[in-house]
């Protein structure tokens, strides 16, 4: 256990002291928010996955989901990585880059109109502090629980580490730890998987033991299950999850869609975010798979698990050589550490660029706006920290984050969608639009006590994309200039436009006997259509295996 | 406004890759000896070997790569 400690401490120091030494290189806002727009595509495909998984949003809570309810939790990957990150990477990240933007709600700014941006910022700073405040709760408690590291003194460690480096190194800094985080995950934890299917006798062992002899329901082998799953019916997974709610994360989410502002050319953002699409794929077996291989273990061993969230720790406590153990706990760390970093780097962005630069200070000079990030940062995992005692112990905290969410993703998703796609959508069609979608998702949760998140999702989305609809006809469209190189037909037409020049010039060409155009294409094994059809391939082949 | 003039994006590259390398490779050999892999029983010390292994092969290139980079951007 002592080496297994010594492994964390070190971990920790490293990650600290790269983080500074990195941050000796930033300069302006344009490094510190976007990372001097340098990342190449395999950074973007780290940094976004050790994103999207951390504490809450992967190990310990969606593993405990797995132990409990088994493969359905396995669509929060294989669903994600199809629906969400291809189809954002393909569709909605070239939008996003010709606008010009730092954050997602600038782009909203654009295309609608300062009411929504206002609203969506502030909806999704208080998901952010909040969501940090519960990564750093989680990760206090875990430590404290099987390692009996004291609380107090691990959060403000951990605080102490991801502060410094994303205080002082902004996007660039986050990246790289997310990219360090993104191996260690992968590498690190994966064995697990494969210790544990020998142990079992392999997936086909599992289910022998878990439906012959124990009588599990075959439900629990399904990631599509029927529509009297109380967790997660089929037909709602398929609408919800996603058509809405992992497109609207993908799409939606400041920390995802930064990472991707800050690569080196759009093609790498693009290729960046369609590829981690693998991770998120194989992340289902680093944290679902084994969940439902766990119980086995435990009744082999007799090991008793309480509550579902304590059963990846004790499985990896009790099976786990020393040092295989720490750099296990590493991963673990790393997930939470790798969500706590982008969710505060995206914080101080929206804080700087929504709210203060557009409200408070405008047209001040460049520095101040990059010392205004380090300062706003800083007031993030203050509030946070202060956040971590009460966090999961009143409800109400984590109630506001589920309702903002359930609040957020439906109507943002319709009105993205006809932002992008239809160019007569208008400002007062989407602000009533998103605000009655909002308003009919609070109302479905709280006043119809309807609990499956997915549905709630989907209707609120359809409400909000009807009744943008309905109000933008009623109204004046938008003037031609407000939608150019923003929505979909405008760059198709200036796509059909470049077509035709090029066509143009190479019949020239002949004629005139000029120079040869160089067209720079990417190599074959980096075209963004061949690791899409690969990937959506695979995903066919898992919902065959498994569905 | 006045601006700043920022970092070179190259140079931004060259650091993240020698950070990550060196992390990752230094906590691969922390791990490699710290981990009694004799007394391991064999699955386990496959597993073992395979994982702390392609973490320091991961960690070397990176730092091998990062310092090639900087070394390069020196000489520019």
């Amino acid at each position: 256990m002592h080496a297994d400690f010594f492994i964390i401490v070190v971990y920790l120091a490293l990650m600290f002291g790269a983080g500074i030494f990195f941050s000796r290189n930033i300069k302006n806002t344009a490094d510190y928010f976007l990372a001097a727009r340098s990342a190449p595509w395999f950074w973007i495909m780290g940094a976004v996955w050790a994103t999207n998984i951390g504490f809450l949003h992967g190990y310990l809570a969606h593993g405990g989901a797995a132990y409990e309810w088994g493969l359905i939790q396995a669509n929060f990957e294989w669903f994600q990585g199809p629906f969400g990150y291809v189809l954002t990477g393909i569709f909605f990240i070239a939008f996003y880059w010709r606008a010009g933007i730092y954050t997602v709600p600038q782009f909203l700014e654009k295309r609608y109109g300062t009411g929504i941006r206002t609203i969506y910022s502030l909806a999704w700073l208080i998901i952010f502090v909040v969501t940090i405040a519960a990564e750093l709760y989680l990760g206090g408690m875990f430590l404290k629980n099987f390692l009996h590291i004291p609380f107090w003194p691990t959060v403000f460690v951990l605080t102490g580490v991801v502060g410094t480096y994303t205080l002082l190194g902004g996007l660039g800094a986050a990246i790289m730890m997310e990219f360090v985080q993104f191996v260690i995950m992968m590498l690190g934890t994966m064995p697990l998987l494969f210790i544990l299917l020998h142990l079992v006798g392999g997936f086909g062992g599992i289910k022998n033991i878990l439906i012959s002899q124990w009588g599990v329901s075959a439900q629990y082998f399904t990631v599509l299950p029927d529509i009297h799953h109380p967790y997660g019916p089929g037909p709602w997974i398929i609408l919800g999850q996603c058509m809405v709610v992992t497109i609207g994360w993908c799409a939606g989410h400041q920390s995802m869609v930064q990472r991707n502002l800050g690569a080196r050319s759009l093609y790498d953002s693009k290729l960046g975010y369609v590829v981690a699409a693998i991770p998120k794929t194989l992340g289902a077996f680093l944290y679902v798979v084994p969940m439902i291989a766990a119980p086995i273990i435990f009744a082999r061993y007799g090991i008793f698990v309480e509550k579902a969230d304590a059963a990846y720790g004790k499985l990896i406590l009790n099976l786990l050589p020393t040092g295989m153990l720490g750099l296990f706990i590493a991963g673990l760390l790393s997930a939470g550490l790798s969500s706590i970093g982008s969710v505060l780097n995206s914080s101080s962005t929206m804080l700087i660029k929504d709210i203060y630069e557009k409200f408070l200070a405008k047209r001040k000079s460049d520095h101040h706006y990059f010392i205004a990030g380090r300062v706003a940062t800083f007031a993030v995992i203050v509030t946070s920290l202060l956040l971590v005692p009460v966090v999961l112990k009143v409800p109400l905290i984590m109630w506001l984050e589920q309702t903002l969410l359930a609040m957020a993703l439906g109507p943002f998703m319709g009105v993205l969608v006809l932002a992008i796609f239809w160019r007569r959508a208008n400002t007062p069609g989407s602000l009533v639009g998103f605000i009655t979608g909002a308003v009919f998702a609070i109302t479905l949760q709280q006043g119809f006590g309807v609990k499956i998140f997915f549905q709630i999702s989907w209707w609120s989305f359809v409400v909000t994309l009807l009744v943008t609809i309905f109000v933008s006809l009623l109204t004046k469209p938008p003037k031609k200039e407000k939608v150019e190189g923003i929505t979909w037909e405008s760059d198709f037409e200036s796509m059909v436009g470049a077509i035709v020049e090029e066509r143009a010039e190479t019949k020239a060409m002949r004629v005139t006997e000029m120079a040869p155009r160089k067209i720079t294409r990417p190599p074959w094994y980096l075209n963004l259509k061949y690791w899409a059809t690969a990937i959506l391939l695979v995903q066919v082949l898992l919902l065959f295996f498994f569905g | 406004m006045e601006e700043k003039k920022g970092a070179n994006p190259k140079l931004i590259v060259a650091v993240q890759m020698l950070s990550i390398g060196v992390i990752l490779l230094i906590l691969g050999l922390i791990v490699f000896f710290l981990s009694p892999i004799r007394t391991m029983a064999s699955y386990f010390r496959i597993s073992s070997i395979i994982s702390d292994g392609s973490i320091i092969l991961v960690g070397l290139g990176f730092t091998i790569g990062g310092f090639i980079r900087l070394k390069r951007l020196k000489k520019a």
